[in-house]
């Protein structure tokens, strides 16, 4: 595979604080990478340094595997935190500013603008935009120049729900393009929906990085319940690791090789049916709570 | 370079504040300077209500060369309102956080510097030919005589100009750049020269040496105060060459201290 981003214990310290401690990570291309973490973890003063803005403590990273430079970043796309333009521009204006940093083309203001569904507002004030076309107008913006990386920080931040989906399907539309993203949030099931891979910070230490994949090949979980009272039965169960009480079922979490169907066989032959059986898909909220609870 | 020009004029040239804080400076100057003459002629009309007799002839203001010297010394105290246009412009980077996506999208911050810097060369040349159409015009009409000795006599006086213009404006990026917020450094620009004044009336007692070695006074020792010489005392009539070596030291030292600091922090 082909590495984007390579990251070398990358250290940021703001006094006494460390935003990010010796962080190693590799982005390899065409992925959709997730950084998963509270707020404060550490994933804007990431990216910031990745885009130069802030600089490291020590440690570096490489993007295409070499040093990176200004005219790299003409390269990436990238939106931190929240969209910046001047205000007093209109959304054209703001976009042939960046064009001309970028060396990128007219036509292509045209086309970004077309894509992000702003071509009618774009002789407006940028101060006059809402806040889901300021959002847009930054994915424009990021677009331009055909970027072989594209880092999002928060991308759907205040938008409706309506705003969030369509800014969803732009990412996957941009993705099936073979381009790699980048993507910050603390959104998880936003992640879950578009991400190959993921990692999550925790105050500015990486504690986990795997492809979403993985996340469902933990062990399962199965929430049963039924019209005579199974806690004890159930402890008889060799197959369960932990057994709790929750939402009025009974929730099962099975030991490795161990499947639902076991369970319902085992209650069957000891006489009981089930009045409801259920093998819960593990979602990468709970995947996420787990390794923040692990990494203390 | 040219690029980088284009870029921050791309900046200024779309906001308003830019084109009225321009225009006002370019008219106050042009009015001001040009209309010495009409002030001459009112303090006669004074003078003669009150009884004394002013001979406007004994005062060749507008004639060449005296002109020269006389149009850019006047012309240096509107180089303030240049310099507020320079924080406005470089302090709106810092709260609209632009500085930061330019820096995103591909500009390095010494590109991004320099852009901020052809600008003020840019103001300055403007500024320059501007005070020089003015001085000929003014000049012509006024002088009894044109003589062509007398016309390119003491032109050096406009590079003295330039390079005041140009180093107050460095002044006033660097001071932007650290500060950040436009009201702040609009009123610490304008103390600055008087808190400079405090230090070096001070400083003065002990080594006086070192006063042409300020930077505020560098700069106002690029073009001597020519008027004594109408009440016939001696005056220094041409620029001197330590004064533009002092100017242009700050200067440069002004430039990079605002890269260095662009360089070193978070944006």
């Amino acid at each position: 595979m082909e590495a984007v981003l390579q990251i070398e214990n990358l250290t940021k310290n703001f006094g006494r604080l460390c935003a990010v401690n010796k962080m190693n990570l590799e982005v390899g291309k065409g992925q959709v990478f997730g950084m998963l973490g509270p707020n404060g973890s550490g994933k804007t003063t990431t990216l910031g340094m990745l885009m130069s803005v802030v600089n490291p403590s020590s440690g570096g990273f490489k993007w295409f595997g070499q040093e990176s430079t200004n005219d790299t970043r003409k390269k990436i796309g990238a939106v931190l935190e929240h969209p910046i333009f001047y205000p007093y521009l209109t959304g054209q204006k703001n976009l042939e500013l960046t064009a001309m940093i970028k060396g990128a083309t007219a036509d292509q203001i045209t086309s970004v603008l077309k894509l992000v569904e702003l071509s009618d507002r774009k002789d407006d004030k940028y101060k006059t935009y809402s806040l889901g076309m300021k959002q847009r107008l930054a994915i424009a913006s990021a677009l331009l120049n055909d970027p072989q990386v594209l880092i999002l920080d928060e991308p759907t931040n205040g938008l409706d729900p309506m705003g969030i989906s369509e800014i969803r399907e732009l990412i996957k539309k941009i993705a099936s393009d073979g381009r790699t993203i980048i993507l910050a949030s603390h959104l998880l099931d936003e992640v879950q929906k578009v991400c190959t891979h993921f990692a999550v910070l925790k105050k500015g230490n990486m504690v986990y990085s795997g492809p979403v994949e993985d996340v469902n090949k933990g062990p399962e979980i199965v929430e049963v319940n039924a019209d005579v009272d199974l806690s004890e039965v159930l402890n008889t169960f060799q197959g369960a690791s932990a057994i709790n009480r929750e939402n009025g079922y009974f929730e099962v979490t099975l030991t490795k090789g161990i499947k639902g169907h076991d369970l319902n066989k085992f209650l069957f032959e000891k006489g009981i049916t089930a009045t409801h059986l259920v093998t819960k898909k593990r979602s990468l909220e709970k995947q996420f709570l787990e390794i923040l609870a692990e990494s203390k | 370079m040219l690029h980088l020009l284009r870029i921050d004029l791309k900046k200024l040239t779309n906001y308003r504040t830019f084109w009225i804080v321009c225009g006002l400076y370019f008219f106050t100057l042009g009015m001001t300077t040009a209309s010495g003459m009409e002030f001459l002629k009112w303090l006669v009309r004074m003078g003669a209500s009150f009884g004394t007799q002013i001979n406007i002839a004994r005062i060749p203001f507008y004639h060449f060369p005296d002109v020269w010297q006389n149009i850019t010394f006047v012309s240096g105290f509107f180089k303030a309102i240049l310099a507020f246009m320079v924080v406005i412009s470089i302090t709106n980077e810092f709260t609209y956080r632009t500085v930061r996506q330019n820096v995103i999208d591909g500009l390095s911050r010494y590109q991004f510097l320099i852009s901020k810097v052809l600008t003020n060369i840019l103001l300055s040349a403007m500024s320059m030919v501007m005070v020089f159409i003015i001085a000929l015009v003014t000049g012509l009409i006024y002088s009894p005589s044109v003589e062509m000795v007398d016309l390119v006599m003491d032109l050096e006086f406009f590079a003295a100009y330039f390079l005041e213009v140009f180093a107050f404006l460095s002044f006033a990026l660097l001071l932007g750049m650290v500060i950040q917020r436009s009201g702040l450094t609009i009123v610490l620009l304008v103390l600055s020269q008087m808190i400079e004044a405090i230090i070096r009336a001070n400083v003065d007692d002990y080594v006086p040496w070192l006063i042409p070695y300020f930077p505020m006074e560098s700069i106002s020792n690029l073009i001597p105060m020519p008027f004594p010489k109408y009440v016939f005392m001696e005056i220094q009539d041409y620029v001197s060459i330590s004064a533009v070596l002092i100017a242009g030291a700050w200067t440069f030292i002004f430039n990079y201290l605002a890269y260095l600091k662009l360089k070193k922090s978070d944006i």
